[in-house]
């Protein structure tokens, strides 16, 4: 069927079009300095780097002695050593760290988060949608530039009960959620990265975050580290110093 | 008494800019900074803008070493005026407070401090030197431990602790603080040569021989290190005229003493003849000027 030319009337261009992208912005603008607003204050309380760091200071301190150890006289650093990875007392060995993984369902904090950003990101979506659908019903807004099949019918053109008319004529509210989408850059540039009006981001957050993995293990790691210390010679680097030093005079001259 | 800027004629961009250079190289030359910074903030505070901040603690934190506490006081004083809900202004009440010897107070306000934030370091370190300045050597220790337990790899207080225990003649444990030192540091040269003096100070043969390791370690860090070098010469000395050793061991000590003994020489000449140098050159440059003077006189 040949394509109905329709002329849509220019003044829907002025009145429907630019509003809509304009509420949208404003919108979106809005979304941003509301969260920035509710944005909770993360508190570093003190058990978390008690537990957490901790292990990272023990692994850091560990691979400090692998590295530099062999500036350390031999029986300090077997004692380390000895410290960290003894059959039985050793560190390494001894403490198993139980792993409690963030689960989001019962962590009281992250459920709080979530529900906020849920809040201030679905809910306007819904609510302006909705409004722009009731105000500027009953009128196909623009005609998307590719062809789409009659399934799309029902759902871009909310409002216009005509059967034969082809799909890629859309209503207002396609064109809000177009939108919607399409001014993610735009809030890029005008409000910085990393800005609170990006629903996308947040929707791909949620959507990885529910298929999270566990937080890094730290036995294995603690295993790994055993490993590695184990199989560390220890050379000492000051085996040959006064040979060395004594080749030649020593330099007096450098500038202090 | 003439203001600094008279009688070194230097304008007041060029004293903050050295205010900023001092503060930064941290170095601990209060009076000068007292100096510098009382002129700064009295007549040119308009003009510094929100340097003047900084430079009020800086000023407050020399002033308190001088034992000037007027202008610690003013100091503190316009920095609450202005941050008044700042932990950093806190601390800085709690450290006037010490000066001042009111140590229960001082370690109430660190205490505040720390009931809001528990991470803050540095009240805990201000709390560990009122312990010091009282004399509670084995507190501070503790506290320290602990202390070290959570924040692990603070270098300055691992330095602390080993001075705490070089006071308190554990040197077994001071060593231990320097190894981490050393470790987490390993071309410091001064680490290595504190490390070999608390072993020379332990004694018995295996730490002389490690004591001069390590100062030899530190020569070869740092050529310049005239304690070090006295320490080999002391160390190697030792060993050689200890009646134990083995006669391989005796000769290679009295080498390496030698060689010190040796060094050190040098190095006085060389001094010695740099200071001839430049006590020739000032000579000649006198008498050209006075020959020049009765030439035309």
């Amino acid at each position: 069927m040949a394509d109905p030319e329709l002329l849509l009337d220019s003044s829907i261009r002025v009145w429907v079009v630019l509003p809509i992208v304009f509420i949208t912005f404003f919108v979106g603008v809005l979304r941003h300095y509301v969260t920035q607003l509710l944005h909770s204050d993360k508190k570093v309380a003190l058990e978390q780097p008690k537990t957490e760091s901790d292990l990272c200071e023990v692994l850091l301190r560990s691979r400090v002695l692998r590295e530099n150890g062999k500036f350390l006289p031999r029986q300090s650093f077997n004692m380390r050593k000895h410290y960290f990875n003894n059959a039985e007392a050793g560190f390494f060995k001894k403490v198993k760290r139980k792993v409690v993984p963030k689960n989001p369902m019962t962590d009281p904090s992250m459920v709080m988060d979530m529900m906020k950003g849920n809040l201030t990101n679905v809910l306007p979506m819904i609510l302006v949608g909705g409004w722009i659908n009731w105000v500027f019903s009953g009128f196909v807004i623009t005609k998307v530039p590719f062809p789409l099949t009659l399934r799309f019918k029902p759902m871009l053109q909310r409002g216009i009960e005509l059967l034969s008319l082809d799909a890629s004529w859309v209503s207002s509210a396609s064109w809000y959620f177009l939108n919607v989408f399409g001014l993610r850059s735009m809030y890029g540039l005008i409000l910085g990265q990393d800005n609170a009006a990006d629903q996308s981001r947040v929707m791909q957050d949620q959507m990885s975050g529910a298929a999270m993995a566990m937080p890094p293990d730290p036995n294995k790691a603690f295993k790994s580290e055993w490993e590695a210390l184990e199989v560390v010679n220890h050379k000492w680097a000051l085996e040959n110093v006064e040979e060395d030093l004594m080749s030649r005079d020593l330099n007096f001259e450098s500038s202090s | 008494m003439a203001s600094v800027s008279e009688l070194y004629d230097v304008g007041w961009e060029e004293m903050r800019d050295k205010l900023r250079k001092w503060r930064e190289d941290n170095s601990r030359n209060s009076e000068q900074i007292v100096d510098v910074g009382e002129e700064l903030i009295s007549d040119h505070a308009s003009k510094l803008g929100d340097d003047v901040w900084i430079i009020y603690e800086q000023v407050m934190i020399a002033a308190l070493d001088c034992s000037r506490d007027d202008l610690a006081l003013t100091c503190l004083q316009e920095l609450r005026k202005q941050f008044p809900d700042s932990h950093r202004v806190k601390r800085l009440t709690g450290m006037r407070l010490e000066a001042l010897e009111r140590y229960d107070e001082a370690n109430k306000h660190y205490d505040a401090i720390l009931e809001d934030d528990p991470t803050n370091t540095a009240a805990r370190k201000r709390k560990i030197s009122i312990l010091k300045a009282q004399g509670k050597n084995g507190e501070a220790i503790r506290e320290l431990n602990e202390y070290l337990e959570q924040f692990v790899g603070d270098q300055e207080a691992w330095h602390e602790l080993s001075e705490l225990y070089i006071n308190e003649h554990d040197y077994g444990k001071a060593a231990f603080c320097l190894e981490e030192l050393m470790m987490t540091n390993p071309h410091n040269h001064l680490y290595c040569e504190q490390y070999a003096e608390v072993k020379y100070t332990q004694g018995g043969l295996e730490n002389l021989e490690l004591s001069r390791k390590y100062f030899s370690q530190a020569l070869r860090l740092n050529n310049r290190n005239m304690r070090a070098l006295f320490g080999l010469y002391m160390s190697a000395s030792h060993i050689a005229a200890s009646p134990k050793v083995s006669a391989k061991v005796k000769k290679d000590n009295i080498k390496y003493a030698a060689w010190a003994a040796n060094q050190i020489n040098r190095a006085y000449k060389v001094k010695f003849m740099k200071s001839l140098v430049k006590l020739l050159e000032l000579l000649s440059c006198f008498f050209f000027c006075f020959w020049q003077l009765c030439k035309t006189s």
